[in-house]
């Protein structure tokens, strides 16, 4: 009876197990092999070369400069957003009974669902340096304009923002299903006990909301990772182009598949960066986990 | 009275009949009709081209009633990634695509592209027809597969009553003097920055286009991104006192001059809305102004020694009853009636020999510089070799940030080390590919 059950649960999953190894795991595996190949994407031969790419990727610039880039737009992107989101979601939380507080909700998650494309074009306007609010805003307070878009610190600060401000909207509504299912009555005893709000804020919801930092941490590092369309547009012009082009390692990935015809060795860059993504998320799961069980 | 009854009852039964029949009829011969209608795809990198295969489809559509042209113009790096995806990976129906000589050189060895027919073959390889330059670009070992359509061909554009008021009554003829005028000619704000800049140069940007422009000027100086050596393969050839020369040229500019700068608006729009004096592009710039920007007071002016001809040429994925409708509507294209308009309507160049341009040309004084040229005017083309676009990209990302470094300005020794850095660069590349010459 028990075997029947199994083969008929196993039966019932195969299906979409099957379109889940299709769609995710075969091109995962492909990707593997192919960093091993030499391969134009237009020839039938593709040739085995070992780790011919890789060592390749060691000594090109672009590709260092791209995955510095990359990391350090995960990272901001991470540390701007986890706390902001905490503090946001904690806010509106405590304004759940206003009048106001779906419009809080809404002000904040809108970013997430706005297509990225004219979000971008918007941000682009707010970041021109000759045109732009933001110098505006800077040269009526008696600074000096920043050149924002074709500044190498600056334009990938631009990118920060933009991957912050679309993050940061998922982040507070996962942090506010959160804010919802933690008891009320620990609380309550805080309270009695004299700890103030943000005394309960620290030594409450922070540590009590940890799971979904871990989650919510993972898939923001993840997406900053793969951060291509914000650096994309923000520097996309038909004629010149308004900005200075972020590399980034998807970009880069891009370019080598689909302009430069060399579909193994990005296929390595790609291998890099979920190396990269895993190693990381694994390095969160720990550090969560254990300061979880402390 | 029955009778009448049934008899106005059966004369219903049959209009109703009737009209069915004839609704079902009509839907069948809508169904033939919609069988024989023939659909060709046109694949191009230059949404300002879109209006002219729409004209072209137009005037076909009096032969062919059934003919569909789609016309599916996007952005020429996004063009570019699109073929690489689309003939790859199988494109549906008879798609004519668009692309450059230099570019479709990896399509040709893979036999991704087909030969085209030998009536087609036969008109271009005509000497009356074509240039042998431009039969032998769209050719590949010998066999013809694209019929050549337009050109990139390079000249100055500067606006005339900027020069006037800057006491400047011809165009620049050194490139020497390019720096001089362009110093006159930038606007300066209180605090001396530029607010119009006296040239637009390419300083920023994503792909190539960057590493073309610099070729453009470092031609002028006679030097060359990639030359051909003598066992048939290619070198850099940058790294040398014409690469310095222009290189610092662009850094004065940028720099010590500040004539431009990178954050100032760029290029065509620059300059139809006055936003710079003058630049240097190819002749769809004329169309282009034409149409954003009528009242533009501008003239145009070949380049000191030569320029880029950069050919386009058409070619076709189809096959059977599919092919043969693609083929025709590549053929059309080069009717001396559409050829004209392009150049009218569009600007672009068109390759063909033998067409009576005039019209356009006279009417249109700015096409001068394009085709009055000194006798001793030089082209040159990208090559088509494989990594073309690899090594125009990468350089393009080395010169980007050149360009933005202000020491490199008066320092000729690190101008020198980065020049023979980007070289190495590229002649590792052309090592990979097994195309480095000695």
């Amino acid at each position: 009876m028990q075997h029947k059950r199994w083969m008929f649960a196993l039966l019932a999953l195969l299906p979409t197990l099957a379109i889940f190894a299709y769609v995710r795991i075969y091109p995962i595996g492909d990707t593997l092999r192919l960093s091993l190949h030499k391969w134009d994407i237009l020839s039938k031969n593709k040739p085995f070369i070992g780790f011919a790419n890789f060592e390749e990727l060691v000594g090109d610039p672009l590709f260092r400069e791209a995955l510095l880039n990359t990391t350090i737009i995960a990272f901001g992107v991470l540390l701007i957003t986890i706390p902001l989101a905490l503090v946001l979601a904690a806010l509106i939380y405590h304004r759940t009974r206003s009048r106001l507080a779906g419009f809080y909700e809404a002000a904040i998650f809108i970013p997430h669902v706005v297509s990225l494309v004219p979000a971008a074009m918007a941000w682009k306007w707010i970041f021109d340096a000759r045109l732009g609010p933001l110098n505006a805003l800077l040269t009526s307070a008696g600074f000096a304009p920043k050149s924002w878009l074709f500044d190498p610190v600056l334009s990938v600060l631009c990118v920060i923002v933009l991957c912050s401000w679309q993050a940061l909207g998922y982040a507070v509504i996962i942090y506010l299903v959160g804010f919802k299912s933690l008891p009320t009555s620990l609380y309550e005893a805080a309270e009695l006990d004299g700890a103030s709000a943000p005394q309960r804020f620290w030594h409450l919801s922070v540590p009590l909301l940890k799971p979904i930092t871990l989650y919510v941490s993972v898939v923001t590092l993840v997406s900053g990772f793969n951060v291509y369309a914000q650096a994309f547009v923000l520097a996309s012009d038909a004629q010149g182009a308004p900005g200075r082009q972020v590399r980034v390692l998807v970009l880069d990935m891009l370019e080598n598949s689909f302009r430069n015809y060399r579909v193994g060795y990005a296929a390595s860059e790609a291998v890099v960066l979920l190396a990269i993504v895993l190693v990381l998320t694994v390095i969160q799961f720990r550090l969560l986990r254990e300061k979880g069980r402390s | 009275m029955l009778k009448s009854a049934t008899t106005t009852s059966l004369k219903q039964h049959f209009a109703r009949a009737a009209l069915l029949g004839s609704a079902l009829g009509a839907s069948m011969l809508a169904g033939l009709s919609a069988t024989s209608a023939q659909t060709v795809t046109v694949w191009s990198g230059y949404p300002e081209m879109a209006p002219f295969y729409e004209h072209v489809a137009q005037g076909l559509k009096a032969k062919n009633p059934n003919l569909n042209v789609k016309v599916e113009a996007i952005a020429l790096r996004e063009h570019e990634k699109r073929i690489a995806l689309g003939l790859t990976s199988g494109v549906a129906g008879a798609t004519v695509i668009e692309l450059q000589g230099s570019t479709v050189r990896r399509y040709l060895e893979n036999d991704l592209l087909p030969k085209a027919p030998d009536a087609v073959a036969s008109f271009v390889k005509d000497k009356a027809n074509f240039d042998e330059f431009f039969t032998s670009n769209a050719s590949y070992e010998g066999a013809v597969y694209g019929v050549p359509l337009f050109r990139g061909q390079a000249a100055l554009y500067y606006n005339t009553d900027m020069f006037k008021a800057a006491g400047l009554t011809t165009p620049p003829k050194t490139m020497e003097e390019y720096t001089q005028y362009a110093e006159k000619l930038t606007k300066r704000g209180p605090d001396g920055n530029p607010t119009v800049s006296g040239w637009s140069l390419r300083l920023t940007g994503g792909g190539q286009g960057i590493a073309e422009k610099f070729w453009i000027n470092l031609f002028q100086y006679g030097g060359s991104v990639l030359e051909p050596t003598t066992d048939g393969k290619w070198r850099a050839n940058y790294a040398n006192e014409a690469g310095r020369a222009t290189l610092k040229q662009y850094l004065q500019n940028v720099h010590v001059l500040r004539t431009v700068t990178p954050e100032m608006p760029a290029d065509a729009e620059a300059f139809e809305r006055g936003q710079t004096a003058m630049f240097i592009r190819e002749s769809w710039v004329i169309g282009d102004i034409a149409s954003k920007a009528p009242n533009l007071t501008y003239a145009t002016a070949p380049l000191p020694r030569g320029s880029i001809a950069l050919p386009t040429n058409l070619y076709v994925k189809a096959e059977g009853a599919d092919s043969k409708a693609a083929w025709d509507f590549v053929m059309a294209t080069n009717e001396p009636e559409n050829l004209t308009w392009l150049l009218k309507n569009v600007g672009w160049l068109p390759n063909r020999s033998g067409v009576d341009y005039s019209s356009v040309t006279s009417a249109t004084p700015a096409f001068g510089a394009f085709v009055n040229y000194p006798k001793d005017y030089k082209f040159f083309t990208l090559p088509s070799i494989g990594p073309i676009e690899e090594v125009l990209t990468r350089l393009a990302a080395q010169l980007t940030n050149a360009f933005r470094n202000a020491s490199l300005a008066k320092d000729d020794t690190a101008i020198d080390a980065f020049l023979k850095s980007a070289s190495d660069e590229t002649n590792q590349i052309l090592r990979r590919e097994g195309l480095l010459g000695k």
